[in-house]
């Protein structure tokens, strides 16, 4: 049994200040979802109201159907993974997975079998008798999941549960989430700010800003067709590059002009544009080094960035802008190297100065 | 103590005077309890002539075979036993549930009342007796163990260290119990109270300590000798002249009388030094 949660218009305040307002999303069963957002933009907040352990304001939140927003967090059927990961100090691991299953005089033998099944498939089993403060960070976060898994809930609830962690630990838990998704088929609903453990997790993310949703698509969706500018701003690393520009004609499809006049032809249909104060923005990988005739515009190297298998080029243009170009691995480009630039205006979007955004029409390679 | 006897080898000079300091101090510390504990094992006789008859044989347990034959001390021990035991526990009880309900509760003049309570640890003993003196009498609480027992339990430090113990736990600890289906006396009584164990043990050392040891109430409250507590008891033993001529008596008293929260410290020393170094809350 997994949970499609329905959440309609939910606003929630403290005071004056409005943290979530009029928020609507659908939560497919067994879907991975990711909340993806700025530090303070209501992401823990929309989690836990879903939990329960925040009232709802206005709105309604459901669970196949059924209102769960009036009901008490453990009549939820959910579980939750906190960032801190809250386990009960004083307990044993292994209580501190039973301790829910107790609670609802679930019999002891089905209790012990859960708990066995669930340390195994984390491998803690090792670790059972131990109390949360003689673990490691990576064992606590595994008995926090172990936790939530036993109770076999309609829906798990992720609060930034990777951040914790140290770097190369942080990648390895990440692909084993991704392992463990496959063998707990259940809804997931995943917070958290670093868009790499989004991109990699999610089967949709939900990517929130100043107290709404921005875009809920797809990964490849967010990446390829931001929804706006902020998206393409938040989502993509190096960032992606923005520059002012002028549009033109040609044959009913928007033609970008640079500051430093380089002219950008888009497959964007001209009429669909309205608003003012366009820019374009484009990837970094969507500017390459061109030789010679290709060259759409010429700039001077202000830093290199060597990433192995690529290398990052922030490019002084004529007109004084700053844009970040990528080239091969073992690039032969100095700081102070005059370059010229191809800029693929296909693989570009349009903003207007409110932050909405047009994409090429066959916008699927970013 | 291993450590002193394991030697001055490899410490530095610092180190000795420190070490050399300590000692100094303790023996400063333990001089008049040494005093005290020789003074019990002489003769009343013997002392009134030559003091320094203190410094050798004969000594004697004829003092504390006096105490006991005293037919009533060990009705005081039991008074004094009940009356800091009740105390001690009813103390407890009561300031975790305050604590609890000022840590984790909203509920309307919440700030305001706990700024009430910390003015209660403002307010000296004398300065209510006499109110609360009449009041007893009124009520006729005189001469009953709750008549010594309530005062008591007007704890103010008790409900303020209960309160920042419970603040200080994270309330994700809440969140999950809550989550994990415990009801809200469940939480409290199988996640958050666990984790206070080491405030009960130093609240309930420094209940126990000052209950034994008070004598302002228990001589106010306690006029007949069956509900004196020791030491009020063991005071009223002691004679017109008993600085002179029972003055070991007067030593195997108090000896006596201390006992009791000498073993208690022994047995929660590790506390009681952490509750005195303030190092209790985390
Ligand atoms: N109890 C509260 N009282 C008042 N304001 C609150 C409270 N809890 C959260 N907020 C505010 O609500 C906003 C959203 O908080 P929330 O914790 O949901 O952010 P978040 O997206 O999870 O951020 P982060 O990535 O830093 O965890 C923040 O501006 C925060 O200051
Ligand atoms: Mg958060």
């Amino acid at each position: 049994m997994t949970a499609h949660i329905e959440i309609l218009n939910v606003s929630k305040r403290y005071g004056a200040l409005t943290v979530l307002d009029g928020l609507s999303l659908s939560i497919k069963a067994n879907e991975f979802m990711v909340f993806l957002g700025p530090s303070g933009c209501g992401k823990s907040t929309l989690l836990r109201m879903i939990a329960g352990l925040e009232s709802v304001d206005e709105g309604t939140i459901s669970i196949n159907g059924q209102r769960i927003d009036t009901l008490p967090p453990g009549k939820r059927d959910i579980a939750m993974v906190f960032q801190s990961y809250a386990l009960y100090p004083h307990m044993t691991v292994a209580d501190n997975m039973a301790f829910g299953l107790r609670n609802i005089n679930m019999p002891a033998d089905v209790i012990s079998a859960r708990v066995a099944e669930a340390a195994r498939m984390l491998e803690i089993t090792h670790l059972l008798e131990r109390k949360p403060g003689q673990l490691s960070g990576g064992q606590r976060q595994r008995v926090a999941i172990g936790r939530a898994i036993v109770k076999e809930p309609k829906a798990f609830l992720f609060d930034e549960p990777l951040s914790n962690l140290d770097a190369a630990l942080r990648v390895r838990t990440r692909v084993e989430l991704a392992q463990l998704r496959n063998r707990v088929r259940s809804t997931m609903v995943f917070v958290t700010h670093d868009q790499i453990e989004a991109m990699t997790l999610a089967d949709r993310i939900v990517v929130m800003n100043n107290r709404k949703i921005e875009q809920i698509g797809t990964p490849m969706e967010i990446y390829s067709q931001p929804a706006s500018r902020f998206v393409a701003t938040f989502v993509g690393s190096p960032t992606m590059n923005f520059l002012r520009v002028s549009l033109s004609n040609q044959n009913g499809f928007a033609r970008a002009t640079l500051p430093d006049g380089t002219e950008l032809q888009t497959s964007i249909p001209l009429e669909s544009i309205d608003g003012s104060e366009h820019s374009i923005g484009i990837r970094a990988e969507a500017i390459k080094r061109a030789n010679g005739a290709a060259a759409t515009t010429t700039g001077k190297v202000d830093v290199v960035e060597r990433l192995g298998d690529r290398t990052l080029l922030y490019t002084r243009l004529r007109e004084g802008s700053i844009i970040v170009a990528e080239d091969i691995g073992n690039s032969r480009v100095a700081i102070g190297d005059e370059i010229a630039l191809s800029l693929d205006g296909m693989r570009a979007h349009l903003f207007d100065s409110s932050g909405r955004a047009w994409h090429n029409q066959e916008a699927s390679h970013g | 103590m291993s450590s002193v006897s394991s030697g001055m080898i490899g410490r530095s000079t610092g180190d000795r005077i420190v070490l050399a300091l300590t000692i100094g101090m303790a023996i400063v510390m333990m001089a008049p309890i040494a005093w005290v504990v020789a003074l019990s094992l002489k003769d009343n006789k013997e002392l009134m002539t030559d003091m320094n008859s203190v410094f050798h044989a004969p000594y004697t347990i004829q003092n504390y075979i006096n105490i006991l034959a005293t037919s009533s001390v060990f009705r005081w021990i039991l008074n004094s036993v009940i009356v800091s035991g009740v105390l001690t526990i009813l103390t407890l009880v009561l300031s975790s549930l305050a604590g609890y309900g000022f840590a984790r509760l909203n509920f309307p003049f919440r700030n305001a009342l706990f700024v009430l309570v910390l003015l209660g640890l403002a307010v000296p003993e004398q300065a209510v007796l006499i109110a609360r003196h009449q009041l007893f009498s009124w009520l006729k609480f005189h001469n009953t163990y709750h008549g010594l027992i309530l005062p008591g339990l007007a704890a103010p430090f008790g409900v303020f260290l209960m309160t920042q113990y419970f603040r200080a736990i994270p309330r994700e600890l809440d969140e999950a119990a809550l989550l994990d289906n415990a009801s809200r006396f469940k939480i409290f009584w199988k996640v958050l109270l666990p984790l206070t164990l080491p405030a009960q043990a130093t609240l309930g050392i420094f209940t126990f300590l000052s209950s034994w040891n008070d004598y302002f109430w228990p001589l106010i409250s306690g006029t007949k000798k069956e509900m004196y507590t020791l030491t009020i008891g063991i005071a009223s033993t002691q004679t017109n002249f008993a600085q002179s001529e029972g003055l070991g008596f007067l030593m195997s008293q108090a000896v006596f009388a201390g006992a009791p929260i000498l073993i208690l410290y022994l047995f929660f020393q590790k506390y009681i030094v952490t509750a005195v170094s303030g190092a209790a809350v985390r």
